[in-house]
């Protein structure tokens, strides 16, 4: 599903990531984990293509990143779900809206979208809220409505970067039980956090990264 | 067009809609530039067509005054003037005689009946009162006829062309700047509405960069940008045309006042060709200014 061959990137001469060498499989859980600076959110910009790497080859599905244009981009993207720690929710638009939005891109129909938010509600646990605005919801509620829009799409993979940093330790399982659901699902997915806790909870396998390097896998 | 596109026009539509009311007051100041920029083009454009339609007027009142020598007969006199209607040049010959001439001096000037009436009913020349063809009433043209006119025998002429004229290349001057003028207004407004486009992109950038994220493709986040510049060119043109519309009228009723004439009739308003070119300009301007400043944005989003 995701393959990287001695990728890299840097900014002149700094190494944000440096020869890393990777095979993640489709519907694989996998934690990408390790210090502030490590490398975690620049490997997740790459997969999701908003940097290119410097040198290597990486893979996602039949997508070469490396090689790919601002007019397929849109094609990678749809077929990724990503979750951020800040929840990048629309303040003016109800939690349909924002979930909808995923599926405005592709064109599709209202009343299949209007089945679709529903039913990602439903996965998410927030069955009833549609019409509210993100700030009239709790942190975890908030990030429980990104996950809805990363997943509306049934992409096969989900990125999450730090997606409980910003929540309480119950918020945060819940959360997690979320991503572990979908992943059930047959989804892969990637999730960057140094929470140790959550990690031990929820054992998958470990991509520690240390000083822009792939540390072990 | 498919189902998907036509959905996906739908959302693009609903999505400007949303975006021009989230957005009421920066939309307004942007169809406001645009409506003053065509506002000030449409008016120096009127009254450019409005000064040209008083100089063709006047260029077809443009006439030679041929007095004859006192010594020819009447005979002589009508038959000089047949000889000067055939030639090509002429649309008009006019004979004053004397008498006519007398007459409509006493008619005209007031005062001077008792000195008229020393020197008596043939104290004016006979005249040919002569209206050139458009072609021919340029000044050389007007000037190589009045030579031939004094060939024939006529030693006293009047024709007053070149102040004309002079109007007529004042008016030339009026076009260029009006041309450079135009240009200029243009290109201010298209920077001003860019700018003011600008900061409704600026506003938005949270919301399209996360529809970047989810997948959205260049089109999806432009088209929208283009739909409101275009409502905002066609608000901005249609205003300035109601503008337009009331100065001309404003205008014309104070000139009726002014002068007591039927100033209304005269004074031309843009035809539809005009207006309508009016209105492409504006929405033209919308256009080019959303689409300058969301791909500015585009270019900068990863």
């Amino acid at each position: 599903m995701i393959r990287l061959y001695n990728v890299s990137k840097r900014y002149g001469s700094i190494y944000a990531l440096r020869d890393i060498n990777l095979r993640v499989s489709k519907g694989e859980f996998c934690y990408i984990t390790g210090p502030s600076g490590a490398g975690k959110t620049t490997l997740l910009k790459l997969l999701y293509g908003a940097i290119r790497p410097s040198e290597g080859k990486l893979l996602v599905g039949t997508h070469d990143v490396g090689k790919m244009k601002g007019k397929t981009l849109p094609l990678l993207r749809r077929n990724i779900g990503i979750v951020f720690q800040d929840f990048k929710l629309i303040p003016r638009r109800t939690v349909a809206d924002n979930i909808a939005l995923a599926l405005e891109v592709l064109g599709t129909d209202r009343s299949t979208i209007r089945k679709r938010v529903s039913a990602v509600l439903s996965i998410v646990g927030l069955q009833g809220r549609e019409d509210l605005y993100p700030q009239a919801l709790s942190g975890g509620e908030q990030q429980r409505v990104a996950v809805a829009r990363a997943i509306i799409n049934d992409p096969s993979i989900l990125l999450a970067d730090e997606p409980t940093g910003n929540l309480d330790g119950v918020m945060a399982m819940e959360v997690m039980e979320i991503l572990q659901a979908i992943n059930l699902r047959g989804t892969t997915v990637l999730v960057a956090t140094h929470d140790a806790a959550l990690m031990q909870r929820f054992p998958y396998r470990k991509l520690s990264f240390r000083n822009a390097r792939l540390e072990s896998s | 067009m498919n189902a998907s596109n036509l959905d996906f026009f739908r959302h693009i539509i609903r999505r400007s809609l949303r975006s021009i009311w989230e957005n009421l007051y920066l939309n307004t100041v942007a169809s406001g530039v645009i409506a003053a920029s065509l506002l000030l083009l449409g008016v120096y454009v009127s009254t450019l067509l409005n000064l040209n339609s008083i100089v063709d007027t006047w260029n077809k009142d443009i006439h030679i005054s041929a007095y004859f020598d006192s010594t020819l007969s009447e005979q002589d006199q009508l038959a000089m003037r047949d000889t000067i209607y055939a030639m090509p040049q002429t649309v008009e010959v006019r004979y004053v005689s004397q008498k006519e001439a007398y007459s409509w001096l006493t008619q005209r000037v007031e005062g001077i009946e008792d000195t008229l009436e020393e020197l008596g009913e043939n104290a004016l020349p006979a005249s040919l009162e002569i209206t050139l063809q458009k072609e021919a009433s340029t000044s050389v043209e007007i000037e190589s006829f009045a030579e031939s006119l004094r060939l024939q025998g006529f030693n006293e002429l009047d024709y007053g062309v070149e102040w004309v004229e002079k109007f007529n290349a004042f008016l030339q001057l009026l076009q260029m700047l009006g041309i450079l003028l135009g240009g200029l207004i243009l290109v201010s407004a298209t920077f001003l509405v860019t700018n003011t486009v600008h900061l409704v992109v600026y506003n938005r950038r949270h919301e399209m960069e996360i529809a970047k994220l989810v997948g959205a493709s260049n089109s999806f986040i432009i088209l929208p940008f283009l739909f409101e510049g275009i409502v905002q060119g066609l608000i901005g043109s249609l205003t300035a045309i109601a503008g337009l519309w009331i100065i001309h009228q404003t205008l014309a009723i104070r000139l009726q006042e002014a002068f007591l004439l039927d100033i209304v009739g005269k004074l031309h308003f843009l035809n539809t060709q005009q207006l309508l070119l009016l209105a492409s300009i504006g929405v033209g301007l919308g256009f080019i200014a959303a689409f300058i400043a969301s791909t500015r944005f585009l270019r900068k989003s990863p």
